[in-house]
């Protein structure tokens, strides 16, 4: 029993269980909803999973995954800058920045796979760290809102993206780039193959690869410490002697570094080419993602994991019942609420501990 | 237990009761399934979405039980996007799909090469592949396409004769083929309504937005033409344009004489203010309805045209103005006609590329 009990009592492990228990209760919000406008939650639920493949097709899974891949390096991308105190809505600008030197790169070069394909997502990464760079020093030096700036440098990107495609990779239409090279393509037939065509591709493992990477510089290094530090208290850590202005400007380049490899694994992979006109959602979802993992690379797999098949699958759920997909956007909504509003479920908690634990008292009596 | 958890639990309870009360119960029909998935904009766009799913739907009021009708608006505006939004109409058993867009082209041209007992209906655009733009023929599929051009030549007519400032505008959206048809089109017609009928119009401001979706960005555009001093605008910009609306309506509530020309669908409604009146002074039509609607019914009874590229204009009276046109005076309606039977008999033919236009505004 104890150890149960400590679910409801420890912060750390309540912080634990305290999204699933966000998730657990958007679903049952969503089911009520269902049940009062007269949808069958039970048929409509087993749709989303079936579409997000779970059961029936691996394709479909695949794209699952496919879908995830992206908001892992979003979801990184605002987690990193939240731990370090900043507050990166930019993440869709970055990206689209990143992902447009990644296709600007895949259309002009022809270069062998091996060089061809690091050297484009790499750049892509750069692209996104410069982009993030100029918000940070100008939080550093002039202490302008990241907030504002990083908006702004998203309608930045978008025009500036919006100019430069059809100028000089322009496609069939004026609204789209040309299709990448093979050799920069991050798909590849043996996972599209295990997958049953599914667009599921190396991003996934670069995706793993980072948040294996952003973790250890959080958890493990001096220079994830200093962040931090930097991040809860700016005047204390100048204190203590760090370089408060220098580590801005850091988290912000590699946040924007991991916004733009999000831009690589989106359009080297997800799709082929770049259409203008469109600022991604995944950086705007990537917010979302980075509250429910608790900010933690860890958690942001799992987030950006039930995010990804939700997307998957909402389509398939409205096609198959007569439930809109519009459901699931509030089931969404609910569940960041719940996440957001932890206060109140650590409340809750703690009142189901006081339940407990009064029964056991009395039994000891 | 206090109560929270108290109604938790009886909700919880709640739920699987009925859940379980309300399967077992799904009706098998004979009807067809038909599907449809939006081009970038939703289903109310008031113009090329709504525009195929009204056809769709009547159809399916006509023919009571012939058909069971679904749309579904895909995720984003990649050719994966696309595709699962098609993949997932199929897998739940439709067999008729229909895709209003360009945009759709390549996503139509794999799933149809990949589902051959599929009929799609591809919508202003044709068939082919990611890396060429050559056309790619499917037996199962129908590329239905659009003279706008003729549609906006008589918008420019009509603009022409209409205007009282002699100042006209153009807001487009993004600069697509369709779109930039009807822009063509709108001012060779201009040009023509000058030479022919002594009209003196011109357009002062011809502006792509860049959007199908940014009713804020076009209300702007549109205000700053007003303010410029024209008074008929043709939008050709879906979503867009609907701010060309609110912004017309603003003025025209407060006594200004300023007019829209709306496109692809009748937008005399949507130009309605609180007198009765509306801001619209007539639409650049695209019998969007009118090629879904046939086309699946075409499907239905075995004479469905595959593997071929439709064009559809004013010869086969799908494109053009409305047939009410409460804004135009007699002597309008009567060059428009003047006009329109012109172009039917071929002895006018309208710009449909702008090297065309080019030579059609020199002579």
């Amino acid at each position: 029993m104890k150890k149960i009990s400590k679910y409801f009592t420890n912060e750390d492990y309540q912080k634990k269980i305290i999204p699933f228990l966000s998730v657990l209760l958007g679903f049952i919000m969503g089911a009520l909803i269902m049940l009062f406008s007269g949808y069958n939650p039970l048929e409509a639920y087993s749709a989303l999973l079936k579409g997000a493949g779970f059961y029936g097709s691996i394709k479909r899974f695949g794209d699952t995954l496919l879908n995830m891949t992206t908001l892992i390096f979003t979801g990184l991308s605002v987690a990193f800058a939240f731990r370090t105190g900043l507050f990166n809505i930019g993440a869709a600008g970055q990206m689209l920045m990143g992902g447009f030197i990644a296709v600007y790169i895949g259309i002009i070069f022809d270069l062998p796979r091996i060089i061809h394909l690091p050297f484009a997502v790499i750049s892509a990464g750069l692209a996104g760290a410069l982009w993030a760079s100029i918000p940070g020093i100008l939080k550093a030096k002039f202490k302008v809102h990241e907030v504002v700036t990083t908006i702004m440098m998203n309608w930045i990107a978008y025009w500036s993206v919006y100019y430069f495609v059809p100028n000089y990779i322009p496609g069939n239409f004026d609204t789209e780039s040309a299709v990448i090279k093979e050799s920069a393509s991050l798909r590849t037939d043996w996972l599209s193959s295990l997958f049953k065509g599914s667009y599921v591709n190396l991003g996934l493992f670069l995706s793993i690869i980072a948040v294996i990477i952003i973790w250890w510089i959080l958890e493990k290094t001096t220079f994830g410490y200093e962040l931090k530090a930097v991040g809860f208290n700016p005047n204390s850590a100048e204190y203590a002697g760090m370089k408060v202005n220098r580590n801005i400007v850091f988290s912000m380049m590699i946040s924007g570094t991991l916004a733009g490899l999000a831009g690589a694994v989106y359009y080297l992979g997800y799709t082929n080419n770049i259409k203008i006109g469109e600022l991604p959602t995944q950086g705007f979802d990537g917010i979302a993602v980075a509250l429910l993992g608790l900010n933690n690379p860890i958690g942001i797999v799992f987030s950006s994991f039930l995010f990804g098949f939700m997307n998957a699958g909402k389509l398939f759920m409205s096609a198959s019942t007569e439930v809109p997909k519009e459901l699931i956007e509030i089931i969404i909504a609910v569940i960041i609420f719940f996440a957001a509003a932890n206060l109140m479920i650590k409340g809750f908690l703690s009142k189901i501990n006081k339940v407990i634990y009064r029964k056991e008292g009395e039994k000891n009596v | 237990m206090s109560k929270k958890t108290i109604s938790l639990l009886l909700s919880l309870v709640f739920i699987f009761s009925i859940a379980l009360t309300g399967c077992g119960n799904k009706e098998e029909s004979e009807a067809v399934k038909v599907g449809m998935a939006t081009d970038s904009g939703t289903i109310d766009d008031k113009s090329f979405n709504e525009g195929t799913w009204k056809g769709i739907v009547r159809y399916s009021e006509e023919n009571e039980g012939a058909i069971e009708v679904r749309y579904l608006q895909p995720e984003g505006e990649q050719h994966t996007n696309y595709i699962n939004a098609i993949n997932d109409l199929i897998d739940t058993g439709h067999k008729i799909i229909v895709t209003p867009g360009y945009k759709f082209e390549t996503a139509v041209n794999e799933a149809a090469a990949n589902n051959e007992d599929i009929y799609f209906i591809l919508i202003d655009g044709t068939t082919h592949s990611e890396d060429s733009f050559d056309f790619v023929k499917h037996d199962n599929t129908v590329c239905v396409l659009f003279n706008e051009h003729e549609a906006g030549f008589l918008a420019g007519v009509t603009a022409a004769l209409s205007t009282k400032t002699n100042k006209l505008g153009f807001i487009g959206g993004m600069e697509v083929p369709a779109v930039q048809k009807f822009g063509w089109g709108y001012q060779a017609g201009v040009h023509y309504a000058n030479k022919t009928y002594g009209t003196n119009a011109e357009i002062i401001d011809y502006i792509y937005q860049g959007t199908f979706n940014d009713a804020a960005a076009g209300q702007t555009l549109a205000a700053g033409m007003y303010d410029k001093g024209a008074d008929i605008i043709f939008h050709a910009a879906g979503g867009t344009g609907l701010g060309v609306f609110s912004e017309a309506k603003q003025r025209a509530e407060k006594g200004e004489e300023v007019y829209v020309i709306g496109v692809d669908i009748d937008q005399y409604e949507t130009g309605k203010i609180s007198t009765g009146e509306s801001v619209t002074l007539t639409s650049a039509v695209k019998g969007i309805d009118l090629a879904a609607y046939n086309y699946i019914d075409a499907a239905l009874n075995g004479t469905f045209p595959g593997g071929e590229i439709v064009t559809l204009g004013l010869k086969e009276n799908a494109v053009g103005i409305p047939e009410e046109n409460p804004n135009l005076s007699e002597d309008v309606i009567n060059k428009l006609e003047e006009v329109k039977q012109e172009v039917i008999d071929g002895n006018l033919v309208i710009p449909s590329t702008q090297e065309e236009l080019d030579e059609f505004l020199n002579n």
